[in-house]
């Protein structure tokens, strides 16, 4: 997913309901993730 | 992927490490990397009471945490930057954290103080948000530190805003900035408080999944101030260095201190620290920057 966006790994974590997904996971078509930024600016 | 340690299914991967954990051995890592840190700099002692600086973003509530399930007393100090909502969900979530905790937590509400936010006392000075925050923070968290007797200030820097702060003072060879940049620095002056970080070794977004994984409500957005910031420059730099190197960000900061043990005989002295004009608290001109900022504003502190 991170990679056909080419959004930067540690730039944000994928979350799928409670549980986080590594970064080498595939994600199914019908699944609904959450791609949180975790940088911060301060 | 399974994890390093148990092989049991691994929720985040490591690159830097050449790693990857499940959720309790990645508690353990973490815990053990901070526990690591607080001992290696000799942060504070169990029979101390640790100030700790929450904004209510992931690292200071995860800073905040750590801290308590590794046994240290500590009290919490929240800034109200009074930044429109971003400041109100802040807070908020800041005090809802505290209160199921039952932590204690001293708020100090810029607006209150000055009739004014951030945003409007920037504007009022013509200078950059950032560049005031940073003086209104370090001035406050201090000063209120030390007005309830707590003797240490430790603040939720990770391992990438230190680098990126280090790139940052490398590119503009900034000496002075690199001999004080540490993770621990001493007080040099009465009614000034020690500042430790004890998440330095950790990436921010080991912090972020930890956060995720122990269900912390912290605040997502980013500060409406922060938008273009020098400091989200450097960390994209080296985000794109660590994406092709993964550990570049982890050397190139524990490096550096490691070099620093060495500079630290030929460091420059501190310089002489006198009590503000105006306020009385340590600063090295006569009149300290806090003082000269409200000043500006025409507002008696």
């Amino acid at each position: 997913v991170l990679h056909e966006l080419e959004i930067l790994p540690d730039t944000v974590l994928v979350i799928r309901g409670d549980e986080l997904i590594p970064e080498d996971e595939m994600v199914r078509d019908e699944d609904t993730i959450e791609v949180r930024p975790v940088i911060s600016g301060g | 992927v399974r994890c390093r340690k148990c092989s049991s299914r691994a929720v985040i991967g490591l690159p830097r490490h050449n790693s990857a954990f499940c959720s309790a051995c990645f508690d353990e890592y973490v815990l053990d990397q901070v526990q690591r840190a607080i001992k290696s700099h000799r942060m504070f002692g169990r029979d101390e009471v640790i100030a700790v600086a929450v904004s209510g973003g992931k690292d200071s509530l995860a800073l905040w945490e750590i801290l308590a399930r590794l046994g240290y007393r500590s009290t919490g100090l929240h800034i109200d930057l009074g930044i429109g909502a971003y400041s109100e969900v802040s807070r908020k979530k800041t005090e809802a954290f505290a209160q199921a905790r039952s932590l204690s937590l001293t708020v100090h509400a810029l607006r209150e103080e000055h009739g004014l936010g951030l945003s409007e006392i920037a504007d009022g000075l013509h200078r950059p948000a950032c560049s005031a925050c940073g003086v209104i923070k370090r001035y406050n968290m201090n000063a209120i530190a030390a007005e309830h007797g707590l003797p240490v200030l430790a603040t939720g820097h990770n391992l990438d805003d230190e680098a990126a702060r280090l790139l940052g003072n490398v590119l503009h060879w900034q000496d002075d900035y690199l001999d004080k940049q540490s993770p621990a620095l001493p007080a040099s002056h009465p009614k000034l408080v020690r500042k430790v970080k004890p998440l330095y070794r950790l990436a921010e977004r080991e912090i972020a999944a930890w956060a995720v994984l122990h269900k912390i409500d912290y605040i997502v957005d980013e500060c409406p101030n922060s938008q273009g910031s020098k400091m989200l420059i450097y960390k994209d730099a080296l985000n794109r260095l660590e994406a092709a190197a993964p550990g570049t960000k982890h050397h190139f900061y524990l490096q550096f201190l490691d070099r620093q043990k060495t500079r630290a005989s030929h460091a420059a002295p501190s310089p002489d620290l006198r009590e503000c004009a105006s306020c009385g608290q340590p600063s090295t001109a006569e009149v300290c920057s806090y003082c000269k900022l409200v000043s500006t504003l025409k507002v008696v502190p």
